[in-house]
């Protein structure tokens, strides 16, 4: 009765599973998400590369459009439910975890040698491992750390110079971080940045405050989610963030890139940023490291990228697999890196001379994050669910915050009590044995 | 009997081209609306994880039990309801206001005609990103909250703030969607005799009696025609709150298609989604029906 659906599905679309035989040339198809054209170009460099190199192995790419924080996961969804997956496809860091449950993709362990997997940062093996197999694998990775505008801090008497001196022992504190967006805040500049994406973005960035307070969003073996991200600490943590908004240090719809903007003295940005406003800024600006807690003083920084998984309906994984082992060699991950403006995820691509710039400067500092403070997100397949339960409930406890300029904390907790109650759903309805 | 057997024959000749003509559309539609519904049905009934078909499990009405008690799903249906019977009226009497000012000659009509209409033919999309930055509560940003700040108000927080997100919301799918039913209301009014405002003017009725007495009777097809197409249309608002709002702030833009969205793609639940998606086309088609008695009861 069950299978009725698929079949239709199958029929309708036309999708028939043909083993491919060992003489017959493989296609390979891939998507990842449509990216600056610096990119776009590395992909028809590399795909050109390979494909003149291995005729029996042919590779496309389609570049998939994402208008929004959860866009190309939907894509992925729809692609399932139609039998229209390709052979590989990108997934964000935190996603590999769901897809592999659910036997959506396949592990490329036969296709790294340990050798290779000791080469790629820990936090990138961690986010792409799933249940002790490896299920992804990428060329880069990211981190956040505390940016501020240098001229208008001095403006407002803030010590730039300590700013400039702190060390990955010694971060600032979130104490520190709100004295500074309260000194800086002004009728034409707001203090501080927070990322405002209604979506992925939130958890990702904030999750090390988290963490540096004594409890993560969900349990380390990914099965619980109530009496973490419920906890009194995450409960405190929030309180915190949402007083930013209360006060009117942060804004709650922040406009285009508003720090580059000139528009806030300081933003808790990506290691993606560093490059724009290299290119852009008209101030002079710096970067030190994400803030911890002042209790604690644990540095947590936040981690993960993009990476590249094999799809269940790939009929030949083989030659997937050797082209990913070919595609995440040293050179392709640093030149990819390099076009990105990303850290790589490889040691060795640290030592090329296309990522010479991470010796000194704000990416050496991310690199630093990378290597000493990066926790990957929470592994759990209830993650796409948790993480758009946790948005929601931020973008209201941050809407309450700015309609009554006060913190809630029976709002904050009650908000956070029903991100519990469905994550404890959704894994229980799914996925508990 | 000849002539009995040739008539039959050109009966049947015609039958089967009335049968060709339509059997395109009832193909598609049988495709694209009759199965996707039977299947929506027939999901609904099963624990569906989107990602794992493989692993449905038939669980009869459950879907429907929880939906009943799920306040997210109370939450979105009371959206739906308030943006529809707002926005209905607002944008029907607006097209109408609309309509009778562009029918009248003179010079330039026709380009007040086009304005009215283009909002038409942008795409949704686009028209909530543009009004999501005019109704920014920065007024560096927002070009209403900047126009308020200089006339000495405080700025709204149109889209972050509970109490006026729906409002916000309601007021530009209005502007959007009142340039269409405008161009009805203007060919329903072309219809309407001359002389019949001749005759009523030579009596002594004016501009408002013309009204009420002769337009609005002389259009009433058309009112009933345009008021069943946008509270169809208004019932199933997604895409405003997926760009500009997020179904937030604190769910006040919440929509029973957003609401389906979110379960079946963001969250997986796709059985669920399905039960959610039955009652929905259970409460449209009620909805429809009730219109329409309520307006043939007017007849």
């Amino acid at each position: 009765m069950e299978r009725l659906p698929q079949t239709f599905l199958k029929i309708s679309t036309g999708v028939t599973t043909v083993p491919v035989m060992a003489d017959e040339k493989a296609e390979l198809t891939i998507w990842s998400p449509s990216d600056k054209e610096a990119i776009e170009t590395w992909w028809e460099e590399k795909i050109a590369e390979w494909n003149e190199a291995n005729p029996d192995i042919q590779v496309k790419r389609e570049a998939i459009d994402r208008s929004d924080s959860y866009a190309y996961d939907n894509k992925i969804a729809t692609a399932q439910t139609s039998n229209d997956l390709p052979d590989i496809f990108f997934v964000d860091g935190p996603q590999v975890s769901y897809y592999a449950a659910n036997g959506i993709t396949v592990p490329l362990d036969d296709y790294f040698t340990e050798e290779d997997k000791a080469d790629f940062v820990d936090s990138a093996i961690t986010q792409n491992t799933y249940d002790g197999k490896l299920y992804a694998i990428g060329a880069t990775e990211s981190s956040v750390a505390f940016y501020y505008n240098k001229d208008y801090l001095k403006e407002c008497g803030v010590d730039v110079e300590d700013l400039d001196s702190r060390t990955v022992e010694n971060p600032i504190t979130w104490s520190e971080f709100a004295e500074i967006a309260e000194k800086c805040t002004t009728d034409e500049y707001v203090g501080a940045h927070i990322i405002m994406d209604h979506g992925e973005g939130l958890p990702y960035a904030l999750e090390p405050m988290y963490l540096s307070a004594g409890k993560d969003y969900i349990s380390e073996d990914g099965k619980e989610a109530d009496g973490y991200v419920n906890s009194e600490e995450a409960v405190k943590t929030t309180s915190f963030l949402a007083d930013l908004i209360a006060k009117g240090y942060a804004n709650i719809e922040p406009i285009q890139d508003e720090f580059l903007n000139g528009a806030c003295a300081t933003m808790i940005g990506g290691s993606w940023d560093a490059s724009l406003l290299e290119e852009s800024a008209e101030f002079d600006w710096g970067v030190t490291y994400y803030p911890v807690n002042d209790d604690t003083k644990e540095a947590v920084s936040p981690c993960g990228d993009w990476s590249a998984a094999v799809s269940k309906d790939c009929e030949n994984v083989d030659a997937a697999g050797q082209f990913l082992s070919w595609l995440m060699n040293t050179d392709n991950v640093a030149s990819y890196a390099a076009a990105i403006a990303k850290p790589a995820t490889r040691v060795s691509a640290y030592d090329t001379e296309a990522m010479a710039d991470y010796k000194e400067g704000p990416r050496a500092l991310f690199k630093e994050q990378l290597e000493n403070t990066a926790v990957p997100r929470p592994r759990t397949p209830s993650y796409a669910t948790f993480s758009s339960a946790y948005a929601e409930a931020m973008t209201n406890i941050f809407s309450d915050a700015s309609s009554n300029e006060e913190v809630d904390e029976d709002y904050i907790q009650s908000e956070l009590d029903t991100v519990a109650e469905t994550f404890t759903e959704d894994y229980e309805t799914y996925y508990a044995e | 009997m000849a002539n009995t057997k040739k008539l039959s024959g050109r009966k049947r000749d015609e039958r089967i081209t009335a049968y060709a003509f339509v059997a395109p559309a009832v193909i598609l539609l049988i495709a694209f609306l009759v199965v996707p519904m039977i299947y929506t049905v027939y999901f609904s009934g099963f624990k569906y994880q989107i990602m794992r078909p493989d692993a449905m499990k038939f669980i009869g009405l459950e879907n429907y039990q929880k939906l009943f008690s799920d306040k997210n799903f109370w939450i979105a249906l009371k959206n739906t309801v308030y943006f529809t019977v707002l926005v209905v009226p607002f944008q029907c009497a607006l097209a109408l206001g609309l309509a009778l000012l562009v029918s009248k000659k003179f010079r330039g009509v026709s380009i007040f005609r086009t304005m009215y209409f283009s909002p038409q033919l942008t795409s949704m999309v686009v028209i909530s990103v543009l009004w999501t930055v005019l109704y920014n509560a920065n007024p560096n940003t927002g070009l209403i909250n900047s126009i308020l700040t200089s006339l000495g108000m405080d700025p709204i927080k149109f889209l972050s703030d509970a109490d006026t997100a729906m409002n916000s919301i309601i007021f530009m799918s209005a502007w959007q969607g009142a340039g269409y039913q405008m161009m009805i209301f203007l060919a329903g009014l072309q219809g309407i005799p001359k002389d019949q405002y001749e005759a009523a003017s030579v009596d002594g009725a004016n501009k408002f009696k013309q009204f009420l007495y002769i337009t609005i009777p002389g259009l009433k097809g058309t009112i009933k025609y345009v008021i069943m197409i946008t509270m169809i249309q208004a019932m199933k608002l997604f895409t405003q709150p997926y760009i500009m709002t997020q179904g937030g702030p604190k769910n006040s833009t919440k929509t029973l298609v957003y609401y389906i969205y979110t379960q079946g793609f963001q969250k997986g639940n796709f059985g669920y989604a399905c039960s959610i998606a039955a009652v929905f086309f259970v409460i449209v088609v009620t909805m429809s029906m009730a219109m329409k008695k309520v307006t043939a009861a007017t007849d």
